[in-house]
């Protein structure tokens, strides 16, 4: 029986598509954010009307900013735990690390397009597997928790990529 | 009046000579001249009061040290004198400026400096309690603007004497409560504390203190020890009043007067009124060898528009304890702890309060991250308030804390702006002082009529 044999289940569908751009989002923001810090900035003390204050004081305020030189792939307190980690060498982060954030990146944008679905619920699986198995290891079960909720519904979404509509491909 | 320094004046085309050179690289440097920019309004040399002018120190302790630090990264004023009784300070502080390549002429008397001295613009007064009123008085009548280091006088009569000769000369007389040229002062002041946010609600109480830890009185090299008479000649009875001022009932206002003036002005500038009726006490419990009390406590009462306020204030001479130097405001919809250190300013919001949204979006104040919610165990009464949130203050003061005021006072010279601290504003909020004195003395509540405001 071909696809367009098959009836339509609206729920099903649309529980995959709501998946997929749940988890695809998740992965692409996560992704970006890690490009992202905050930066010092010294500017005027406006009064009410916008113009600066009579008193002439400036105030340091917080900026978010991004930019591929912010480039972190764990915060560094979790890097420094890891790399203290004796099952976790060296050769092995260091990749992992390099290329984490571009792949949650690239990895989101898929799923939201809708490119190569399968495939990329797969990598973001292996990410979270991969993430698991470290925090696992530093005793961080909050975290853990909180990744295997991720399997969970990467799981799902796998389970009903066959209804898998609204896509640009259809694996 | 003998002037061990006269010989110093033999070299004054020299000086002169180094002084222009110098003003007149930086002058190069700070205007663009080097890259075709408009050319700077401070022309090296000139003595207008809207450019560069000379002026000088009297009195080079501790304070007035502080002070010319402060001045020299103020590029637009030239020191060209200094005075002080006491050798052994006023060749240190020549050799100090020498380094730097500013020569000075050194006077041990301020009316020789007066005569001698004829570029001056405006003088510095930071000596001893007793000699502000007569140095500032002298220098207000040759025609100089004078800053004067608080309080402004040891007595009430010699600071009215200094409102009424700045009056009579017509120049300008700023007064060192150096808090309110400070701009984190200025933003609490106008736009949380009061202005149209008036953030902390109605103001009920204050609590403020400066606190320090015992210590031994200060001593001098044997080799400085001045000769008896020239001791009396300024004033004093021995080496140790003159290094210890501070404690004597002729020659200083005691702690109220060194530490608690700042901070009791700034109790009568948040609240724009001054005290009704003032409770004291005070001893010298600890100290054998001085005369004025080491500790006092005090409570103001004031009746604002808002209300009555009831203000607490103590100054400890014999222990750091309770956290350094601060005053608090507290109101019905916040508290703001200020000190002129940022690490003790403190905000807090009360969960009932107004909205701080309006603050927040204007940079006014920060939110710091929530502190953790204390434990059911720690709450030891079920009628204790919740944790306050609390918020910061972000503006930057990155100069020398006598900077502003020193700034504020030059540029006022120039005709750019209005003193922060004029001698009247200063003399009426300094009254309140005078007070807190009267009433550890007496052990009597005083009470402050506002005719006793009037100056």
């Amino acid at each position: 029986m071909t696809d367009h044999d098959q009836p339509t289940d609206w729920g099903s569908t649309l529980a995959f598509l709501t998946l997929r751009l749940w988890l695809g989002s998740r992965a692409l923001l996560t992704g970006i954010e890690k490009f992202a810090d905050t930066r010092t900035l010294t500017i005027p003390l406006l009064d009410a009307d916008g113009n600066p204050d009579a008193s002439g004081a400036m105030v340091e305020v917080q900026e978010k900013f991004y930019a591929l030189s912010n480039y972190h792939a764990v915060p560094s307190s979790l890097a420094d735990s890891l790399a203290r980690e004796p099952l976790l060498p060296g050769f092995l982060v260091s990749p992992f690390y390099a290329i984490l954030g571009w792949v949650l990146i690239l990895v989101g944008l898929t799923l939201i397009i809708g490119v190569f679905n399968r495939i990329s619920l797969a990598i973001m699986g292996g990410i979270y597997i991969a993430l698991t198995a470290g925090l696992i290891l530093i005793k961080q079960d909050g975290g853990v928790s909180w990744l295997a909720i991720h399997i969970g519904l990467i799981a799902a979404a796998l389970v009903l990529s066959k209804y898998n509509r609204f896509s640009v491909t259809r694996s | 009046m003998n002037d061990p320094f006269d010989h110093l004046a033999a070299g004054l085309d020299r000086r002169r000579f180094l002084q222009l050179v110098s003003a007149a690289g930086l002058g190069l440097l700070s205007s663009g001249g080097l890259w075709g920019a408009e050319p700077s309004a401070q022309t090296p040399g000139s003595r207008t009061p809207s450019e560069t002018f000379d002026i000088a120190i009297v009195g080079l302790g501790a304070q007035g040290r502080i002070l010319l630090e402060a001045i020299q990264k103020i590029p637009t004023v030239r020191v060209v004198a200094i005075c002080d009784i006491w050798e052994y300070s006023s060749t240190y502080v020549q050799r100090l400026l020498k380094k730097s390549d500013i020569l000075v002429n050194v006077y041990e008397d301020h009316r020789t400096m007066l005569e001698k001295e004829k570029t001056l613009t405006a003088v510095i007064v930071a000596t001893p309690d007793f000699w502000h009123a007569p140095v500032t008085n002298d220098c207000l009548s040759a025609g100089l603007h004078v800053y004067c280091e608080k309080m402004m006088s040891n007595t009430l009569e010699g600071a009215r004497s200094m409102v009424a000769a700045m009056r009579k000369s017509g120049k300008l007389l700023q007064i060192g409560h150096q808090r309110r040229s400070n701009p984190r002062y200025i933003v609490a002041r106008n736009r949380i504390v009061r202005g149209d946010a008036k953030a902390l609600g109605r103001i009920t109480a204050i609590n403020g203190q400066w606190n320090r830890a015992a210590g031994t009185d200060f001593g001098w090299p044997a080799k400085a020890t001045m000769k008896p008479d020239h001791l009396a000649k300024y004033g004093f009875k021995d080496m140790h009043q003159f290094r210890n001022w501070r404690w004597f009932k002729d020659l200083g206002g005691g702690p109220l007067s060194d530490l608690g003036a700042h901070q009791i002005d700034i109790y009568n500038w948040f609240l724009d009124a001054y005290p009704t009726r003032v409770m004291a006490s005070g001893g010298a419990d600890y100290y054998q060898n001085h005369e004025w009390f080491d500790n006092a406590m005090v409570i103001y009462e004031y009746q604002t528009a808002d209300g009555p306020v009831r203000a607490f204030y103590q100054v400890q001479t014999t222990t750091s304890a309770g956290g350094g130097y601060f005053e608090q405001f507290m109101g019905i919809d916040g508290s703001l702890k200020m000190s002129e250190n940022p690490k003790i300013t403190a905000l807090y919001h009360e969960a009932a309060g107004k909205s701080w949204d309006d603050l927040l979006r204007s940079n006014v104040v920060v939110a710091n991250k929530a502190a953790p919610a204390p434990a059911d165990t720690a709450k030891v009464d079920a009628r204790e308030t919740a944790a306050l949130a609390s918020y910061q203050i972000p503006v930057v003061m990155s100069k020398a804390i006598h900077q502003p005021h020193l700034e504020n006072f030059f540029d006022s010279i120039r005709g750019r702006t209005k003193l922060t601290c004029p001698a009247d504003e200063a003399l009426r909020s300094e009254i309140a002082v005078f007070k807190a004195i009267e009433a550890v003395e007496t052990k009597n509540p005083v009470i402050c009529k506002p005719e006793d405001f009037i100056v």
